[in-house]
């Protein structure tokens, strides 16, 4: 699989999002506002199953534990959550099985052999095939007539006659890049070869020839492909970080906007709700990304895909790191935007200047993976907090990164971090009781905010 | 036994004083009902309880030492605007909120399903709260403000839009739990109802205590009233003119009379009966709406 198959997803992952959550509004708007009623409403209807109690709370024993238990249970239940993850299982499931069907099995080579085939002459057979993504079968045949007519059958598809002839079916241009024409042509070679009787270790100089070194006047280097896995990496850490990051600020502003806020600010410290908000809602975005990369992971395995080939686990490695990073650096970010909000109406106009770096981080580090080449702004933002978590799965995917470059980004991350999620504590706990109008930051922030 | 005490309150916002040097408290054993025109304070003082809003100066105690987030998790608040997950379980909020106040996970589930149980709405157990009426929701809200067995109650409004029989049954657990020990503060408008509740109300305006005490003493405090009503003047006619009487309101025949305190009621009974037969003659409680008006105006 290519990059150039997967981004043929990019656009089918779009479409999907929105359909689901077109859906899902339209369900929301059909059941009414929440509260809205004024008398009890009805028992739903026998084909809508009651909301079934799930397990307790099990080792979440901390106020901390007791919030994140909370939101996992909330969210596993979501209909958004269950839809969500066939959705992207679907098309992580689809990139991996639709390029194995649409690639057919190479059949082997059957080769007639008309008297003896030297050493030399078998192994270059079989190293021109192989060149050509096949294997090779040898059929012996006892004459040049029989060969052609076992060519004519079709039970074999080209005879050697005595090392010194080939014969197919069809003609042969001897100049074209046709495997018949370049078995022709490393056949002569290695016949030549023979024929001049060299020592072993000439013979073995010839075979391991290397081609001379080529230096062009353009500089920059060649291009070479990304790893298509750092590609459904990137859109994976995309979609994940939207889906969960919307999640809190949602979440943030639906406790503000009810006022149960007040109600769990009365037993536990804005902290302890915040943190636990967090680390729930993260938690299940790292099941569901478990669940989409051992899917992946299987699949790949079972039909042998090349998402796992070469640095295919160092990416899938690398992703997951990133997406933890990720989703640690902006969940802060949404859950301070979230404790600003009144409304739900007022949740788009907060989160998208907080999408911004997130879509410009995407987008650079998709096409920098589709260009075939790293470009210098995604080596820079693979050094930022809000971007690295994008572009430094592409360059992993590139192979061009070492160790220590990988480690010093999720260092400074990791920094960056802890400073968002101070400065988001603080506009949070500020905020999250301030009632009636939406919060300007720059009112929580002032001096005697509070 | 606990008790709540509020010291010098005072909180602004920008140039509004919401609370100006407020002090009262709460003791146990007592529904206290509290008081106060819209806007005076209450809800930034029951939020000051909790820590929810900053104070300028004062502090609020409770048994004699300032509230700390150990002991709040002791007391159990109903907000005006209500506060609970609208897409939620009823038994599963409940618990949860009962675990976050301390409690294992055993007691909080024995402890949802007595609550329930004792407000009536056990059957809506496995509902979304945002499926129950307006009623049952304060019922539940209820239930979340006691599931934890609270040493302290702070309601704001909590019987507002209820029902008689909803009015009844917070009514009667609010009295309840007093009587078990518990310091209950409670805000209402509806001033019948707390003055059927509660042994004692605090009264504020522009976030300053106005009147404060028991509703008992209230009611006989002040001026004398009496209500007279005398056989063939349905005007009050004969009450004009007495020396310091007041007639606040005829009605049918019945005059409500404020006597200064230096009048003796008999010889108000004795000019009554001086004009026809006096059929009604009874001393009148000073009704809490009226020392609610009087301290607010």
């Amino acid at each position: 699989m290519s990059v150039k198959d997967i981004r043929f997803f990019i656009p089918v992952v779009v479409v999907l999002a929105a359909v689901v959550r077109i859906w899902l509004r339209r369900r929301r708007r059909s059941a009414g506002e929440p509260g809205a009623s004024g008398s009890d409403r009805p028992p739903r209807p026998p084909r809508q199953p009651r909301p079934r109690r799930l397990p307790g709370y099990g080792p979440f024993s901390s106020d901390v534990g007791l919030v994140a238990a909370r939101e996992i249970r909330e969210r596993l239940r979501g209909r958004i959550f269950r839809i969500g993850t066939v959705v992207i299982l679907a098309v992580v499931a689809g990139a991996i099985i639709i390029p194995t069907l649409t690639k057919s099995t190479p059949q082997p080579q059957r080769v007639g052999v008309v008297g003896s085939l030297s050493a030399p002459l078998h192994a270059v057979v079989v190293a021109s095939a192989k060149t050509n993504g096949t294997a090779v079968r040898f059929v012996p045949e006892p004459d040049q007539k029989a060969a052609s007519d076992a060519i004519r059958a079709g039970t074999i598809d080209l005879a050697i006659v005595d090392g010194q002839k080939i014969v197919v079916d069809q003609p042969v241009d001897a100049n074209d890049s046709s495997g018949t024409a370049q078995l022709a042509t490393n056949l002569g070679v290695a016949a030549a070869v023979q024929a001049a009787h060299l020592t072993p270790a000439q013979s073995a100089a010839l075979n391991n020839a290397k081609p001379l070194p080529v230096s062009s006047l353009q500089p920059g280097a060649a291009k070479k492909k990304t790893h298509p896995t750092s590609v459904i990496g990137v859109i994976l850490i995309f979609v994940m970080l939207t889906q969960y990051n919307t999640w809190t600020l949602i979440g943030v502003m639906e406790e503000k906007a009810s006022r149960v806020i007040e109600v769990l600010l009365a037993a536990v410290r804005p902290i302890q709700l915040l943190t636990g908000k967090v680390l729930g809602i993260g938690l299940v975005a790292f099941a569901q990304a478990a669940l989409i990369v051992g899917v992946a992971l299987g699949l790949s395995a079972a039909v042998g895909s090349t998402l796992l080939h070469g640095t295919g686990p160092l990416v899938v490695v690398s992703t997951l790191v990133w997406l933890l990073l990720g989703y640690s650096f902006y969940c802060w970010v949404y859950a301070a935007a979230g404790s600003l909000a009144q409304r739900q109406d007022q949740v788009q106009s907060l989160a998208f200047p907080l999408t911004l770096p997130i879509i410009f981080g995407y987008i650079i580090s998709l096409t920098a993976a589709a260009s075939g080449s790293p470009s210098e702004l995604v080596k820079v933002l693979a050094y930022l907090p809000p971007t690295a978590p994008f572009a430094m799965p592409v360059l992993v995917g590139f192979g061009a990164v070492n160790l220590w470059e990988f480690l010093a980004s999720v260092a400074i991350t990791i920094v960056g971090i802890f400073g968002v999620a101070r400065l988001a504590t603080a506009i949070y706990t500020r905020a999250i009781l301030r009632t009636g109008k939406r919060v300007r930051i720059s009112e929580v922030l002032a001096r005697n905010a509070g | 036994m606990g008790l709540l005490e509020l010291e010098g309150l005072t909180r602004r916002f920008g140039t509004l004083t919401a609370l100006d040097d407020l002090s009262f408290s709460v003791p146990a054993g007592e529904v206290v009902g509290f008081l106060g025109p819209n806007g005076a304070g209450k809800t930034t003082t029951m939020r000051a309880v909790f820590g929810l809003t900053r104070l300028d100066a004062g502090v609020v105690r409770w048994d004699g030492h300032p509230v700390g987030p150990v002991d709040r998790r002791r007391f159990g608040y109903m907000p005006e605007e209500r506060g609970l997950y609208p897409a939620m379980l009823v038994g599963e909020q409940l618990e949860y909120l009962g675990r976050l106040h301390g409690m294992s996970a055993s007691a909080a589930e024995a402890a949802t399903k007595n609550w329930l149980d004792r407000l009536g709405v056990l059957d809506r157990v496995e509902s979304k709260v945002d499926a129950l009426s307006h009623g049952n929701q304060q019922r539940v809200q209820l239930a979340a403000a006691l599931v934890h067995g609270p040493e302290l109650l702070v309601l704001d409004e909590p019987l507002a839009g209820l029902d008689p029989s909803g009015i009844d049954a917070i009514g009667g657990v609010l009295v309840e739990q007093a009587r078990a020990g518990c310091c209950v503060l409670f805000s209402s408008h509806q001033l019948d109802q707390v003055e059927d509740l509660c042994e004692s109300v605090t009264i504020i305006d522009h976030g300053r205590l106005v009147v404060t005490g028991k509703v008992d003493d209230l009611a006989t405090s002040g001026s004398p009233r009496l209500v007279v009503r005398v056989e063939g003047d349905r005007e009050g006619s004969w009450a004009q003119g007495l020396d310091g009487v007041t007639i606040s309101e005829v009605d049918g025949g019945a005059a409500r009379l404020v006597l200064d305190p230096t009048v003796d009621s008999q010889t108000v009974l004795e000019a009554a009966m001086a004009k026809g037969r006096v059929t009604e003659f009874v001393f009148e409680r000073r009704r809490l709406s009226e020392v609610f008006r009087e301290a607010v105006k």
